[in-house]
C-alpha cells in the first residue's frame, strides 16, 4: 500500500505572529517553521498503518511550500516517513484554497497513492477546506475525522468521530481520509530517525511538471484577502479569591450564570 | 489606636484581610502539608506601605511572615500555629519598574511573577534565565529570599548570580535602596548578599535589579533513555565536552515519574519506549545548534551511555518534553503524602547516592516508594519518598535515614528549597556550632527583636 500524507509547513503556533499590512501576508522572518500540528496526527496515522500492515507499505510525505523550507520537511522524514516530495514554485505564491488544492491534486496524481491522509485543519490558514477540495479534484472518496484505521484487503475499516460517538465506516482503496486528534499522539523524532532522514530523498516538483491547464497563484485564485486585523486586546481578568476550591468554583459559576454564559 | 487600626492605616483598609476564610490560602503551604494561623494578612501595593507595615509590627512586637507566590517547598512563608504573626503578602507589589535592553537589566518589584518577568524580557529579545516548574506563580522576592535554583543553574547559576541590585525593608521598617544596575561595585560590604537566601528572616526584599542575557536564537531539546543511572554522569561528561557552555539543562527522572503521570493522564503517550531513567537535555545558543547537538547525542548513543534518544522538532514538542520533568511535583502531590528531600552531592556521586539511599529507604520502610529526580548538572536530587496515605510511616523517620545518607556523602540537606520551618531541626546537624553562632549573630544584628519571619531557619 502506498500512503501519501500531505503536510503543510506553518509558522510556529507558539510564536508571536504579525501580518504585513501592505502584502496582507504573514511575516515569516524570525519565526520558526514547523510541521502543521494537525498533519503530525495524519503522519502518525500513516506510520501506525505501515507498522500494522508491514510488507511493502510505504509512507510518502508531500508538501507544497517554498524551497527554502525544505529542511522542515525533513522533520517528517525523521519521524519515520520513507521519502518526501516538495512542490515549490514562485508561481504558486498567493494561491487560495481553490488554486492550492488544484495544484496539489495534480502533484498527488503524479505521485500516485492508495491512501491519502490529510490533516483536518491547518494551524495558520484554518479553512479546513483543503481535504474536501482535494478529494473532489482527485475524484476519490473522503472519510473525515478518522480516529482509527485498519487495512482489510483492498479496503479500509475506519472509525470516524462524531459529536455523539463514533461511526464504523468501510472505504475502498484508493481513498482519502482526514485524521481526528484522538488518533494518537504523534511520535517524537528519534535520534536514529533524524540521522536516517539526512539520507532520505526529497524529490522536487515545479508547476512545469504538473501539466496544469489553468493558472495558479494570486491570478488563479477565486478569493482575495481584503483585510487582516489582529484580535481586540483582552481586558484584564478578574481574580476570584476564596478560602477553598469549592467556594472559588461557586463564585466563578455565579459570575458566569449572572452573565447567562452557563 | 489599636494595632489593626494602625495596620489598616499603613496599607489601606482594602489591603488588610482578617476574615478567616480569606486568610486561609495564606496560612497553608503549597503542598497543603502545614496549616498555621495568622492575626491578619496584609497586601501592600507600594514599598512605602511595606515599610510602614513593618514599622507598625515592630513597634507592637508583632511578627511578620513575608510571603511571595506561596510556592515554597520548605514552609518558609507559612506562619506557625501560635497565630500571633501577620502575613505580609507581596502579591500586589508587582510592577516591572524598568527594562534596560542595552544594559541587559530588568528592574522589578518583589511581587512580580517569574513567568511575567521572563515574558517581558523575551519581548525585548532578552532572556531572564532562571526557570523552574512553579514559575507561573513564584515571585521574584521569594526566589531571591530562597536563592532559588531551577533547571538552568548548570549554565546560569542560581538566583544569587542574577541579582545586581536589591531593595529591602529592614526589621524596624527602614527602607534600604540598593537598586543599582552595576556589574562591578566594590564599595564596602556587598550587603545584598545577606538577604539572598535569608528566607525573609533578616528583612523583606521589595525590589531587585536582575541581570538579563541575550535570548538564544536556537534551542535544542532531547530526551535520552538510559538503563543505569551511572550512565547519566558519563552522558553529562560527553555532552559537556561536545556542547560546552551551550548546555543549559541536564535533568533526570525515573520511569516511576513517567508511570505516575500516565496514571493521572491515561490518554498521553509515553515519550519513548520504557527505560529505567530519562535525561532531559537542552542546549541553547546564538549560533545554530542542530548538527552539533545531534552529533553530541549520537556520541552518547555510540559511547553506550544512552540507550535511546528522541528530539523535540519544534516548540510544542519541546514544551511537551519539559512537561515530563516539570509536572512531577504536581503528580506527586496528587499521589498522596510524601517526604520531600532537596539534597545535593557532588555530581559524580549522584548515581551512587540515589541507588544507596533508595535501597536504604525502601528496605527500612515497607510501602515507601522513592521518586528521585532533579538536576544532575548541579548535583541536586529531589529525593522524594511517596508514603502510604494512612500515615503509618512517620515522615521524620524517613528524613532521618535520607539525611544521614546525605551526611555520609558530604552533601547538603537543602540544595535549593531552603530550610524554612520544614528542615530547621536538621540545620544543626548540617552546620558547625561556629557557623550557627555566626548566623545567629547576623540575625541578632539585623533583627534584634526577632520579628522577621520567626520560626524559619532557626528553631
Amino acid at each position: 500500500m502506498k500512503i501519501v500524507v500531505t503536510v503543510k509547513l506553518v509558522p510556529d503556533p507558539n510564536a508571536e505572529k504579525r501580518i504585513d499590512t501592505s502584502t496582507k501576508r504573514l511575516v515569516r522572518t524570525g519565526v520558526e517553521t514547523v510541521l502543521n500540528p494537525y498533519d503530525e496526527y495524519a503522519l502518525e496515522a500513516a506510520l501506525q498503518l505501515k507498522e500494522k500492515a508491514g510488507g511493502d507499505t510505504t509512507v510518502t510525505v508531500f508538501a507544497m511550500a517554498p524551497e527554502s523550507l525544505k529542511e522542515t520537511l525533513r522533520k517528517a522524514l525523521a519521524m519515520g516517513a520513507d521519502d518526501a516530495v516538495l512542490l515549490s514554485d514562485p508561481a504558486l505564491e498567493g494561491s487560495d484554497v481553490w488554486a492550492t488544492s488544484y495544484a496539489m491534486s495534480h502533484a498527488l496524481k503524479k505521485i500516485g497513492f492508495d491512501l491519502l491522509i490529510v490533516g483536518g485543519l491547518s494551524d495558520d490558514g484554518s479553512t479546513g477546506a483543503t481535504p474536501g477540495a482535494l478529494a473532489e479534484y482527485l475524484q476519490t472518496p473522503l472519510v473525515t475525522n478518522v480516529r482509527k484505521a485498519d487495512a482489510e484487503g483492498n479496503s479500509l475499516k475506519l472509525e470516524r468521530e462524531t459529536d455523539t460517538g463514533y461511526q464504523t465506516v468501510a472505504a475502498p482503496l484508493p481513498c482519502a481520509i482526514t485524521t481526528a486528534l484522538t488518533f494518537g499522539e504523534p511520535r517524537y523524532a528519534s535520534l536514529k530517525g533524524i540521522m536516517g532522514a539526512k539520507k532520505k530523498t526529497i524529490a522536487p516538483l515545479t508547476v512545469g511538471d504538473l501539466g496544469l491547464d489553468r493558472e495558479v497563484g494570486v491570478s488563479g485564485s477565486k478569493t482575495a484577502l481584503l483585510a487582516a486585523n489582529p484580535p481586540a486586546a483582552r481586558g484584564k481578568g478578574q481574580v476570584v479569591e476564596a478560602a477553598d476550591g469549592a467556594t472559588g468554583a461557586k463564585a466563578i459559576f455565579d459570575f458566569l450564570k449572572e452573565r447567562k454564559l452557563v | 489606636m489599636t494595632f489593626f487600626e494602625e495596620l489598616s492605616r499603613a496599607c489601606g483598609p482594602g489591603a488588610l484581610l482578617q476574615d478567616p476564610a480569606l486568610i486561609a490560602p495564606y496560612v497553608t503551604d503549597w503542598r497543603g502539608t502545614f496549616t498555621g494561623r495568622a492575626l491578619a494578612v496584609v497586601r501592600p501595593a507600594s514599598v512605602n506601605e511595606v515599610a510602614e507595615i513593618v514599622r507598625v509590627c515592630a513597634q507592637n512586637r508583632v511578627a511578620v511572615v513575608p510571603q511571595g507566590g506561596n510556592t515554597g517547598l520548605a514552609v518558609g512563608a507559612t506562619p506557625l500555629d501560635a497565630g500571633d504573626a501577620v502575613v505580609l503578602s507581596l502579591v500586589r507589589l508587582n510592577r516591572i519598574r524598568d527594562l534596560d535592553a542595552d544594559g541587559f537589566t530588568i528592574s522589578v518589584d518583589a511581587g512580580c511573577v517569574l513567568a511575567d518577568v521572563r515574558e517581558r524580557a523575551s519581548q525585548a529579545g532578552r532572556l531572564f534565565p532562571l526557570s523552574l516548574a512553579a514559575e507561573g506563580s513564584a515571585q521574584i522576592g521569594g526566589l531571591i529570599s530562597t536563592n532559588a535554583g531551577g533547571t538552568s543553574v548548570v549554565r546560569y547559576g542560581t538566583m544569587r548570580a542574577q541579582v545586581l541590585g536589591l531593595e529591602v525593608v529592614l526589621a524596624d521598617g527602614t527602607r534600604l535602596d540598593g537598586m543599582r544596575a552595576l556589574r562591578k561595585d566594590n564599595a564596602g560590604y556587598d550587603w545584598k548578599q545577606l538577604f539572598i537566601g535569608a528566607e525573609g528572616t533578616l528583612g523583606i526584599v521589595t525590589g531587585a535589579v536582575l541581570k538579563l542575557v541575550p535570548k538564544p536564537r536556537f534551542v535544542a531539546t532531547a530526551l535520552l533513555g538510559i538503563d543505569r543511572l551511572q550512565d547519566a554522569v558519563r552522558a553529562f561528561g560527553v555532552l559537556q565536552h561536545m556542547l560546552g557552555e551551550t548546555l543549559s539543562a541536564f535533568e533526570f527522572f525515573p520511569q516511576r515519574a513517567v508511570a505516575l503521570r500516565l496514571a493521572h493522564e491515561p490518554a498521553l503517550a509515553p515519550p519513548m519506549g520504557e527505560r529505567a531513567w530519562y535525561l532531559l537535555v537542552e542546549a541553547s545558543s546564538a549560533l545554530a545548534l542542530d548538527d552539533a547537538f545531534e552529533t553530541a547525542l549520537a556520541e552518547t548513543l555510540d559511547g553506550g551511555c544512552a540507550a535511546d534518544a528522541v528530539v523535540a522538532t519544534d516548540s510544542n514538542r519541546r514544551h511537551e518534553l519539559w512537561m515530563w520533568r516539570e509536572s512531577i511535583t504536581e503528580h506527586e502531590r496528587r499521589a498522596g503524602p510524601s517526604a520531600k528531600h532537596d539534597v545535593s552531592v557532588a555530581i559524580s556521586q549522584v548515581p551512587a547516592f540515589v541507588i544507596e539511599a533508595t535501597a536504604a529507604v525502601e528496605a527500612r520502610f515497607s510501602g515507601a516508594r522513592v521518586l528521585a529526580f532533579g538536576h544532575i548538572g548541579d548535583g541536586n536530587v529531589h529525593f522524594n519518598v511517596l508514603l502510604p496515605a494512612d500515615g503509618s510511616i512517620p515522615r521524620e523517620d524517613v528524613t532521618a535515614v535520607v539525611h544521614a545518607m546525605v551526611r555520609q556523602y558530604g552533601g547538603s540537606i537543602t540544595a535549593e528549597h531552603g530550610i524554612g520551618r520544614y528542615r530547621r531541626e536538621d540545620l544543626l546537624a548540617q552546620r558547625s556550632p561556629g557557623e550557627m553562632a555566626l548566623m545567629r549573630a547576623v540575625k541578632r544584628a539585623l533583627d534584634p527583636s526577632g520579628v522577621m519571619n520567626p520560626g524559619a531557619v532557626f528553631s
